[in-house]
């Protein structure tokens, strides 16, 4: 939020191209501004430079150079992510990582790719969809988003109950540490225990401790067949109540994604399904596998929905193309959302499944005590939650209101044994809940961790670990 | 004049970025700067006095206006008409390009716009039903008299007057949106009823200003006529045939779907890969932006030559144009024609 000193940027700008080339170094006003932001609302910082490396060469002359010119290092991807961490609040170089997008092999034979860290999720799930094969995690960016900035934080997506995140995929890293070493951890094996788990560690740094230049992640055999429904509900809780009779019932499936009535509303203006707008809750749920397999799990599923108290129908997608519109809508929620106002601040809690309607209810409450609008959507199947408050920026009450929901919202998901982010990452936004969350003694370790990967403080500076 | 953006439009951005994949020029640099969201910060820079409108000059420019990120914004982010109002307010005295100067010159009034018409054979003036009017577009009176004439021969029920003058979606794409929309406005007046336009930019400026009940794009009025037609064969065979989509009549009016059915019931019918994305027309840009414009139909090219078709199909001059001419440069064989040229074709 605080403006980034307006040093004079040449000198900077001079070294770098002198190490670098000028192709890669960028200085202009033009440029500065352009990466100020991430998708992040209200926060904002000019960089210094902006530089656009092609190969772990350029980012390891770079890193040195920043560590011994104590300059800050901002890694950054596709800038999609919603927790202010690729913002340039302290000036200093924005490394952005999207022209490294190579896929540099996909193993048929260990079931892995190799990648630089700007290929985007799309492009290297539909390129390894050629060899029979799935790149699972899935975060709702997906056609933008990279695996870079994946991995810097574990995104996960619309399939976590079965599948579990991005820290569940990646065997091992190319990376740049603070002192512009490059070390690479793990391997191309899934058992190799030897030594301390850099890899899980880098997994959600934030680009605090290293910059990603090369991501060996597991690829799954993609599933022969796919099927998806829809079931609408009264309100949010009867809908976290199939979400739980459904898990008992022994049936892990792939997606269970809900969306509140404010959410339907925005998604259907966007999408035009044919959703049902009357209805106060939604949920999208389906599996793929086998297609006899999938036949049954999802018909059991809908059965379920059907049956529990609140339902108001179910029905599901009649081919492929249906249940791609649907998953394709539900990605949409967010920024669909932003047509309801000025200024949408979404969160990312997450809380024990069991106990998701408590979340749910609360949300409500506080959204009403507050007097602002709040749409829930989220991943119903592991209980990672986004509420996204609404509001117009120019009016202070309903800003003050949401400032206050906010804080009520965290403090509501730790006291019910849940998190301040499921998926989304800490960042700047949500660096002042972070010791709540942890304590003090973790904290500590956080910064003693990244002492020993970034002496000079150098990488992602003012974010984890600092 | 505007000077400044319309606040509300630009506050509708969250810079979630789903419009990057979808943008030609992001696509040709992989710079922030390139692409619609990046534009729309810069956007927000400029009106707050952050940046000086001169310093950002360049970027207005490099876009295309294509509007391929508006459709994938589920923020329903207007960015075409932010486009405008940028090219507005800083494409003025000095900083409007001489090109755009002497276009605005050529189309200044009926009688010129008439005037380009006299070297070329358009069609013929003529009273038929009273509330379906011709528009003669000014550009494509010149570049493709042909299309005009034909759509008199295949469908006699429209009228054609010669006296009527530019839409006005070269001056709104070009920094005088006001002129822009008055032009609009002053043809609406002139021409009654259903205004029918082969012209796909032309119908998206048209309609956005006098309503889109007024207008009518020719594929998508054809396509309502049920007129059923046979395939068309060479050699024997059925013809290949690609579609170049027009950006503002896909991505303005959600036309998209009218053409290729047409198209399906003229010959053998194949799916251009990007045949959604821009081509490097654009308007104008074409000629002022020769090497960019160049850049972003290279790929385009590859697979029309790839695909080995007889004809590419396009509804709108701009995109004929381009596609013409970057064929020839490469030695394609395939043919390009609007729309209606291939249904004469299956007519007689």
């Amino acid at each position: 939020m605080s403006p980034a000193p307006n040093r004079d940027n040449q000198k900077l700008v001079d070294r770098l191209t002198a190490l670098v080339g000028a192709e890669i170094v960028h200085g202009d006003a033009v440029a500065l501004e352009s990466y100020s932001r991430d998708a992040t609302p209200l926060f904002h910082g000019l960089p210094e430079v902006v530089v656009t490396p092609r190969s772990t060469q350029e980012v390891e002359e770079i890193v040195k150079f920043a560590a011994s010119t104590k300059t800050p290092i901002i890694a950054r991807g596709a800038g999609s992510n919603l927790c202010a961490a690729t913002v340039p609040l302290n000036g200093g170089i924005v490394l952005s990582m999207n022209k490294m997008n190579k896929i540099l092999e996909v193993d048929r034979a260990q079931m892995l790719a190799v990648v630089q860290p700007g290929v985007t999720n799309q492009t290297l799930d539909e390129t390894v969809a050629k060899e029979g094969l799935m790149f699972v995690p899935d975060p709702g960016s997906k056609n933008v988003s990279t695996i870079g900035g994946n991995v810097a934080t574990s995104a996960g997506g619309l399939r976590g109950l079965k599948y579990g995140t991005t820290k569940n995929y990646i065997l091992g890293l190319e990376v740049v540490t603070g002192t512009g070493e490059v070390i690479r951890t793990g391997s191309r094996m899934v058992k190799d225990v030897a030594g301390y788990d850099l890899t899980r560690l880098f997994v959600g740094s934030e680009g605090t401790l290293g910059i990603f230049t090369e991501i060996t992640t597991i690829l799954n055999p993609r599933p022969r067949a796919a099927k998806y429904g829809v079931a609408y509900f009264t309100d949010l809780a009867a809908a976290s109540n199939a979400v739980d009779q459904v898990v008992r019932a022994g049936i892990l499936p792939a997606t269970m994604e809900f969306l509140d009535n404010p959410c339907i509303l925005a998604v259907e203006e966007f999408a035009h399904l044919g959703l049902d707008t009357q209805a106060g809750a939604l949920l999208l749920f389906g599996d793929d596998g086998e297609p006899d397999f999938i036949d049954a799990a999802v018909g059991k599923m809908a059965q379920i929905a059907a049956e529990v108290s609140g339902s108001r129908g179910v029905t599901l997608a009649a081919d492929t193309a249906a249940a791609d519109a649907l998953l394709y809508a539900r990605r949409c929620s967010l920024p669909a959302l932003a047509r309801l106002g000025t200024l949408s601040i979404l969160e990312d809690i997450s809380v024990p499944r069991p106990i998701m309607s408590d979340a749910v209810k609360g949300i409500n409450e506080i959204g009403k005590k507050n007097q602002v609008l709040i749409g829930t959507f989220g991943h119903a199947g592991d209980g990672n939650l986004h509420p996204t408050i609404v509001v117009d920026k120019n009016d202070e009450r309903a800003v003050h209101g949401a400032e206050k929901a906010l804080k009520e919202i965290f403090e509501m998901a730790l006291a019910l044994g849940g998190t301040i982010t499921g998926e989304h990452g800490v960042g700047s936004a949500k660096l002042p809940y972070l010791t709540a969350r942890l304590g003090e003694g973790q904290m500590q370790l956080q910064r003693g961790i990244k002492s020993v990967f970034d002496p000079a403080g150098i990488l992602n500076p003012g974010r984890l670990g600092s | 004049m505007t000077d400044k953006f319309t606040q509300s439009k630009l506050d509708r951005c969250i810079s979630c970025g789903y419009c990057l994949p979808a943008c030609p020029t992001y696509q040709l640099t992989g710079d922030e700067q390139s692409s619609p969201r990046g534009r729309i910060t810069l956007m927000r820079a400029l009106q707050d006095g952050k940046m000086p409108f001169t310093d950002a000059l360049e970027e207005s420019s490099f876009c295309l206006g294509c509007r391929a990120c508006e459709p994938v914004c589920p923020a329903g982010v207007e960015y075409g008409v932010l486009l405008e109002e940028w090219r507005e307010i800083s494409w003025q005295g000095k900083n409007r390009p001489l090109i755009v100067r002497g276009l605005f010159e050529a189309v200044k009034s009926k009688w010129r716009v008439r005037a380009m018409g006299v070297i070329s054979p358009t069609a013929r003036e003529r009273k038929a039903d009273p509330n379906l009017n011709l528009m003669m577009g000014c550009f494509e009176r010149v570049l493709f008299p042909k299309v005009s004439r034909t759509v008199a021969r295949i469908a006699p029920e429209v009228s054609i007057t010669k006296n009527q003058g530019c839409c006005g979606a070269l001056h709104a794409h070009n920094g005088e949106l006001e002129r822009g929309k008055e032009m609009a406005k002053e043809l609406g007046e002139k021409l009654s009823g259903t205004i029918l336009t082969t012209a796909g930019g032309c119908a998206a400026h048209l309609a956005a200003v006098i309503g889109n009940e007024r207008v009518n794009e020719f594929s998508q009025w054809w396509s309502a006529q049920e007129k059923l037609l046979k395939p068309i064969e060479k050699n024997g065979k059925k013809i290949r045939i690609g579609f170049q989509d027009s950006c503002h009549l896909r991505n303005g009016l959600g036309i998209f779907k009218q053409p290729r059915e047409i198209l399906k019931s003229l010959g053998d019918y194949v799916e251009i890969p990007d045949a959604s994305g821009c081509c490097g027309a654009a308007g104008s840009y074409s000629l002022l932006q020769r090497k960019n414009s160049r850049k972003v139909i290279a790929k385009k090219i590859e697979d029309i030559k790839d695909l080995n078709l007889d004809y590419v199909i396009t509804v709108n001059p701009g995109c004929t144009r381009q596609l013409a001419t970057s064929l020839r440069r490469s030695r394609v064989k395939t043919r390009v024609l609007h729309i209606a040229q291939l249904i004469e074709m299956a007519v007689n």
